[in-house]
């Protein structure tokens, strides 16, 4: 029983942080900003690396390590709990941060609250490995099966209950590993039995009761609507996906970018959030049937002036918005694609009685990812349309900068485009930004879509209108006529909104809605005259707006490194409106973990001096270092293009990573077997292997994409298998050469390894965004051919007193 | 003989009136010793660009301190936006008067705000000297506005508390509206409610990202145009769009 006492305790408490991580990236969200909560978590893992660091400095004998493990066990659920409830106690206001020195130190305590459980739970599994030296694979490979088994516990208690209670699931799991920890402990088993039977009801009494609730930052647009006069929650709805709340107000509105020249009624409207922020809204048209004139009045509607579209397709249709559209300008069929079924569902699409009137019209609803949808589908439409989706503020805001997108890359285009009808078109309305941006990368991408389906189609398939809050572009690969053009070109006129081009379109023709230069007719002209002329035109912006392809999928980045010098350069406050908070997180997170993980790891070093700066010390770190950040690589470019693959973002991302972390716990079992020596071996064939991933897995995945799901899958684990599990053994093989040494060499390992991983996540999605998951996937390559190197060296090293 | 003691008799008086004028400065900040960061605030509201007198006039006139709520007041001065509850927040200075340059209001204009806020921006519109409706969907944040604004003594503001969308049909025609909450659309009534040759300024999107301020112009014969407008302080890092 005792043999498998620690591997079970460290697998319970590698799924609570795993999973803790994973909920408390969902509850900070919703709080405050996803890339806050990027931010903020990014750093709270450094605690992984800190217990390495302590355990260096302590160097504690076989029987305290092995009490300190059980007590570590024991507290982990307690952390979990204090991190939780303490975190939301701290009066941090985030969007101050960047003028109220105030906030700083605010923030570092929630640094260290955040790190606590990760420290504490680390601390327990790296005294396993050092009190079993005979057995790292095993024990490795049970923190891996344990994080595994966390990230498929986070997503599956996401859909059983909200969030803010799905935050004490963590702490109960935790119980469970300070449980098993009980028959292996070097101390007096009774008091630490009786603690761990105390945190077992601790989390259970959590779980019922959480100490903690969510406290949503008020520049969200749920608190502000909820805070109108007659505000009501109507519905409210928690899954994996997000927290789609349904909200009736009064004084609530949503018709983005509707013409100036519209005098009619306004429906009553329910407003939809995900995650508090708004998402759409449900409209009741039975309390007054005229206000349905509204949907004509919005830019989204510019293809219907085109003449009849009996054959709709909406992407990404919300709560049905677009879908009302087609209906109300005489589709005989609509189909309309959400990724999100709750959205349907508070719409009123699926369950008449929850939100609003029953929408008594025949819609063809498909729940899941639109592009593998498309993909799969045979039907043709006469037009496809996307709206803008997203509320205005966050979309400017580059709060999403860091999302990957794959609906509005190249290669997606080109699926849409090829779905139309001889007749069809392609719409796609977005925000306007000053300077415009999004604009701008979706006319360069939409014509180089189109010159990949059909090249001569450029010159006379392109429409780029403009109102005075959103841009459309329209595609028609049969080209549009001139009667197409004035139909248009009146529709537009008459709601005051402006068509930056058209086919025939001489000079800059702007009439209703001023801009200081003419940029998207500028955009549109440079990509119809040739695919160079649009690389010019990308690369003398003064953002990124460069093509957006399914190798580098985040159509919502904007900001160039080299813009950051001008904003360090600038007046406080003057570089806001150019501020994309997603990538200024990413970075200001990559900074952070990098000069708090030096800090962490070489100042403790020097303070020890022993060994420390030595040859040996550093081959011992540079190898940890190196396996760090070339796992974590390899998993983003992995995930990210398997989640292509797979079709899903959520589901997709938990499934690959769950497949991910338990294969490379299978391979760091198997590595027990197998002499520490062939660490380089198996280096040399993760370099190869993560190099035809580079080369070719794209490709693969756009050949699979239109077969089976069961076939994809299959692919998907014939793929990823056999990397994570050759990925899974070189730490295990590392540490096995230092079972000889004393508890310091593992734990400094140990936290070389910790510290690289948290650094590395940043500076993968930070790889991806610039250069994209090819690049990532051989940066990868890279570090294991450094480790490989580094392996051989260290091994002939190998004598104690690192 | 006469003209030389008629000068030295206007230089008597100028030196005169120069030192009233001092002495009032030094009465007002020893009584406000928040006016060297106010002048330092309007100082480099017009390095950015805003040259309208009558702006930085009543830029440096409005307490903006006293519009702050009291744990913010030590940042009153600094350019950014602060918050005022209820996710609402006192607009940057720069775009306070870098919208009110926008509007070139005068004296006597009719002016309509929606979303008062704090009441700060009506404070400078009512300082140039206009008539100034202003209305807030939030009861607290507009029964605060109106006491402030009247115990600073602001007679030629009025606050109602009420949803922005319908405008203020008893007090239109506006020559100036300003709308302080946008929210993807802009209200028909405000449309209708402007003059022909009135002037509407809104900005849209995060008042923590993106300001795009948008001015919608009606001419004569009511027809509607609107300009994206660039802040011409951040002009500098645009040179490749130019």
């Amino acid at each position: 029983m005792t043999r498998y006492a620690r591997p079970l305790t460290v697998t319970f408490l590698s799924a609570s942080t795993l999973a803790y991580e994973i909920l408390l990236v969902r509850v900070f969200a919703i709080e405050q900003f996803h890339h806050f909560a990027y931010m903020a978590i990014g750093i709270a893992m450094l605690g992984f690396g800190a217990s390495g660091t302590l355990v260096a400095l302590a160097r504690p004998q076989q029987e305290s390590a092995a009490r300190w493990f059980a007590w570590a066990a024991v507290l982990t659920p307690v952390a979990l709990v204090a991190s939780a409830t303490l975190v939301h106690q701290v009066p941090l206001d985030a969007t101050q941060l960047p003028w109220d020195v105030g906030q700083w130190p605010r923030l570092a305590l929630v640094y260290l609250l955040l790190a606590l459980p990760f420290a504490v739970a680390a601390l327990a599994v790296l005294l396993a490995l050092t009190l079993e030296p005979e057995r790292t694979g095993w024990i490795y490979g049970a923190s891996f099966l344990g994080a595994g088994l966390g990230a498929a516990l986070a997503v599956a208690v996401l859909w059983i209950v909200f969030p803010v209670r799905a935050l004490a699931v963590p702490a109960l799991v935790a119980s469970l590993g300070g449980m098993s920890a009980v028959p292996v402990a070097a101390t007096r088993k009774t008091p630490l039995k009786g603690c761990a039977w105390g945190t077992l009801l601790l989390g259970a009494a959590v779980f019922v009761e959480p100490l903690w609730r969510l406290d949503i930052t008020p520049y969200k647009g749920l608190p502000q609507v909820e805070a109108f006069p007659d505000a009501r929650r109507v519905a409210e709805r928690a899954s994996p996906l997000g927290w789609v709340v349904a909200v009736d107000a009064s004084a609530f509105r949503h018709a983005p970018g509707l013409s100036l020249t519209y005098t009619g009624a306004f429906p009553r409207q329910t407003a939809l959030f995900v995650d508090a922020e708004i998402a759409g809204a449900v409209s009741d048209w039975s309390a007054e049937a005229a206000a349905r004139a509204i949907l004509d009045w919005l830019p989204s509607a510019l293809p219907y002036a085109l003449g009849e579209r009996r054959e709709v397709l909406v992407i990404g249709a919300g709560g049905g918005l677009e879908v009302w559209n087609a209906l109300a300008h005489g589709a005989h069929r609509v189909k309309a694609l959400e990724l999100n079924p709750e959205l349907v569902r508070l719409g009123g699409w699926s369950d008449s009685t929850v939100v609003g009137s029953p929408q008594a019209v025949e819609v063809e609803w498909a729940i899941g990812d639109a592009r593998g949808h498309v993909a799969g589908s045979r039907e043709r439409f006469d037009l496809i349309t996307m709206g803008g989706g997203r509320a205005y503020g966050t979309s400017a805001a580059g709060v999403h900068a860091l999302n990957e997108d794959f609906l509005h890359t190249q290669e997606a285009y080109v699926s849409y485009v090829e779905r139309l009808s001889d007749e069809g078109v392609l719409a796609i309305t977005r925000w306007l930004t000053v300077p415009p941006r999004e604009n701008v990368r979706v006319i360069l991408t939409a014509v180089e879509a189109l010159r990949r389906h059909a090249p001569d189609a450029v010159a006379h398939g392109l429409v780029v209108a403009r109102s005075w809050a959103t841009g459309t572009v329209l595609m028609k690969p049969s080209g549009f006529s001139s009667q197409d053009v004035e139909r248009l070109a009146a529709w537009a006129e008459a709601r005051r909104f402006d068509l930056d081009w058209y086919p025939g379109i001489d000079v800059p023709a702007t009439r209703f809605n001023i801009m200081d230069e003419p940029v998207l007719y500028r955009a549109a002209a440079a990509a119809v005259a040739g695919s160079d002329s649009a690389e010019r035109f990308a690369a003398a912006y003064a953002f990124d707006v460069t093509v957006a392809d399914d190798a580098r999928p985040y159509p919502h980045h904007f900001l160039r490194v080299g813009s950051l010098r001008s904003f360090l350069a600038g007046s406080r406050g003057s570089w806001l409106p150019f501020a994309e908070w997603g990538y200024i997180a990413l970075l200001a997170t990559l900074v952070q973990s990098v000069v708090l993980a030096g800090l962490l790891m070489l100042v403790p070093a020097a303070l020890r001096a022993r060994g420390a700066g030595s040859a040996g010390w550093l081959r011992l770190v540079g190898y940890f270092t190196a396996i760090g950040l070339a796992y974590l690589a390899a998993e983003v470019a992995a995930i990210q293009q398997l989640n292509l693959l797979l079709g899903h973002p959520v589901y997709a991302v938990a499934a690959v990573l769950t497949a991910f972390l338990i294969c490379s716990g299978a391979g760091s079992a198997w590595s027990d077997r197998q002499p520490a020596t062939r660490g380089w071996i198996v280096g040399a064939v993760l370099v190869g292997m993560l190099m035809l991933c580079a080369a070719q897995l794209l490709a693969l995945i756009h050949l699979l994409q239109p077969t089976p799901l069961p076939l994809r899958v299959a692919v998907a684990v014939a793929v990823l298998a056999p990397l994570a599990f050759l990925m899974g053994t070189p730490f295990p093989l590392g540490l096995r050469f230092l079972a000889s040494m004393d508890t310091g060499a593992v734990a400094w390992a140990w936290a070389a390894n910790g510290f690289s991983s948290v650094v590395a996540t940043p500076l993968a999605a930070l790889i991806a965004l610039e250069a994209g998951s090819q690049v990532l996937f051989l940066a990868a390559a890279a570090a294991y051919a450094c480790a490989a190197l580094l392996h051989g060296g260290f091994s002939r090293l190998g004598s104690p007193g690192v | 003989m006469k003209l030389r003691r008629a000068g030295i008799l206007l230089l008597a008086l100028h030196l005169g009136s120069a030192g009233c004028v001092a002495a009032q400065e030094r009465e007002q900040s020893a009584s406000d010793p928040n006016e060297p960061q106010r002048l330092a605030m309007v100082r480099l509201i017009r390095d950015y660009g805003v040259r309208d007198p009558a702006t930085l006039a009543a830029m440096r006139s409005v307490l903006r301190h006293e519009f702050v709520p009291e744990g913010y007041r030590r940042r009153a001065y600094g350019d950014h936006p602060l918050p005022i509850g209820y996710g609402q927040t006192i607009s940057q200075p720069y775009i306070v008067a870098y919208m009110t340059e926008t509007l070139d209001p005068e004296p006597g204009m009719n002016v309509l705000e929606v979303g008062t806020g704090s009441g700060y921006q009506a404070a400078v519109l009512a300082e140039i000297g206009c008539q100034v409706y202003t209305v807030e969907i939030f009861e607290v944040l507009a029964t605060s506005a109106r006491q402030r604004l009247e115990r600073l003594g602001y007679t030629n503001v009025t606050v109602r508390h009420a949803d922005g969308h319908y405008g203020w049909s008893e007090a239109a025609p506006f020559d100036v509206i300003i709308v302080t909450a946008a929210a993807g659309y802009i209200p028909p009534a405000l449309v209708e409610q402007l003059k022909p040759g009135g002037r509407m300024v809104i900005p849209v999107g995060s008042v923590y990202g993106v300001q795009n301020l948008i001015l919608v112009e009606k001419d004569a014969s009511g027809d509607v145009r609107t300009h994206n407008l660039l802040p011409v302080r951040f002009v500098p890092m645009l040179k490749g769009l130019r």
